[in-house]
């Protein structure tokens, strides 16, 4: 940090947001992996203004987090990554009481955190919390479960329709994803 | 709600509460209640509040301090060859893993259709 960075009290010139395209994509090609990783990206960006009050919406809940498979492996704090636990087909769960749900088949961040606490990725009971408190209508009685398949034509044709058609079949009126 | 805030908005969402932690912390911080809620309310805002598409709100809230945590993750420039070999190694074992189970996944699904 130089000594105008300090006399103006700037930040450490690394203190932005991580370039995660920038860093994933250098990585695997000195890895030695071919054709980078093509991310989706669009120029037309849809937005549904809510056509009614928050208080009054029922919210439903879409993670990337997979429940725990008791014979697939470590999953637990700390694990490391864990493609065994990957899922490639939508599910449900309720949400009457909080499931147990991982992230060890995810590249979440490995050395800074330890995925020991399911609610800083899952956040069920907050939402229940505002739910009850009348920030929202309702939580729709099935959350779920996408798939973080490589494939985009799987993701667009046949997981994303399918959260779709299942949160219109729990009458949801809003989304939230959580990804990670 | 996520942390990868260039992978999100390149994709284009309508609306994205970003939180500047580690991958893997999209609904605040680890055994931290009154992170966990701040964080739910202020996307339960960003989603009733938001004028148009690629509407990004940053959490106001900090991982830490100190924000060497950001050099790290999947940094090539902070490894040595031998961890390079050993991630490349490690990489094409879970490849081979995720493979095997995607097509355990798919397969009997399509034939039940």
């Amino acid at each position: 940090m130089s000594n105008a960075d300090k006399e103006f009290g700037f930040a450490e010139p690394f203190d932005l947001p991580i370039p995660y395209l920038h860093r994933i994509r250098t990585f695997y090609k000195t890895l030695g992996y071919g054709k980078p990783y093509r991310w989706a990206q669009y120029s037309d960006v849809p937005f549904t203004a809510l056509s009614k009050p928050l208080a009054e919406s029922r919210v439903a809940l879409v993670t990337t987090a997979a429940p725990y498979q008791p014979d697939k492996g470590e999953q637990g704090p700390g694990a490391p990554y864990n493609s065994a636990a990957k899922f490639y087909t939508v599910y449900s769960g309720s949400t009457e009481s909080e499931p147990d749900l991982r992230v060890s088949h995810i590249g979440i961040d490995r050395k800074h955190t330890t995925a020991e606490d399911m609610r800083s990725w899952f956040p069920l009971k907050q939402l229940k919390r505002f739910a009850s408190e009348g920030m929202i209508g309702s939580i729709t009685d099935r959350f779920y479960g996408a798939p973080t398949n490589r494939s985009q034509k799987r993701t667009l044709g046949v997981d994303c329709p399918e959260i779709y058609e299942r949160i219109r079949e729990d009458g949801g009126d809003v989304a939230v994803i959580v990804a990670n | 709600m996520g942390c990868a805030k260039d992978i999100v908005e390149q994709v284009g969402v309508p609306r994205f509460l970003f939180s500047d932690f580690p991958l893997g912390n999209p609904a605040g911080k680890p055994n931290d209640t009154n992170s966990q809620a701040f964080t739910m309310k202020l996307a339960l805002r960003v989603l009733e509040t938001a004028v148009g598409p690629r509407t990004t709100v940053q959490s106001p809230l900090r991982w830490s301090d100190d924000a060497a945590w950001k050099l790290d993750f999947s940094n090539i420039e902070q490894l040595s060859e031998e961890e390079i070999a050993r991630r490349k190694a490690e990489f094409d074992r879970n490849k081979q893993i995720a493979k095997d189970r995607r097509e355990q996944d798919i397969k009997p699904a399509a034939a039940a259709e």
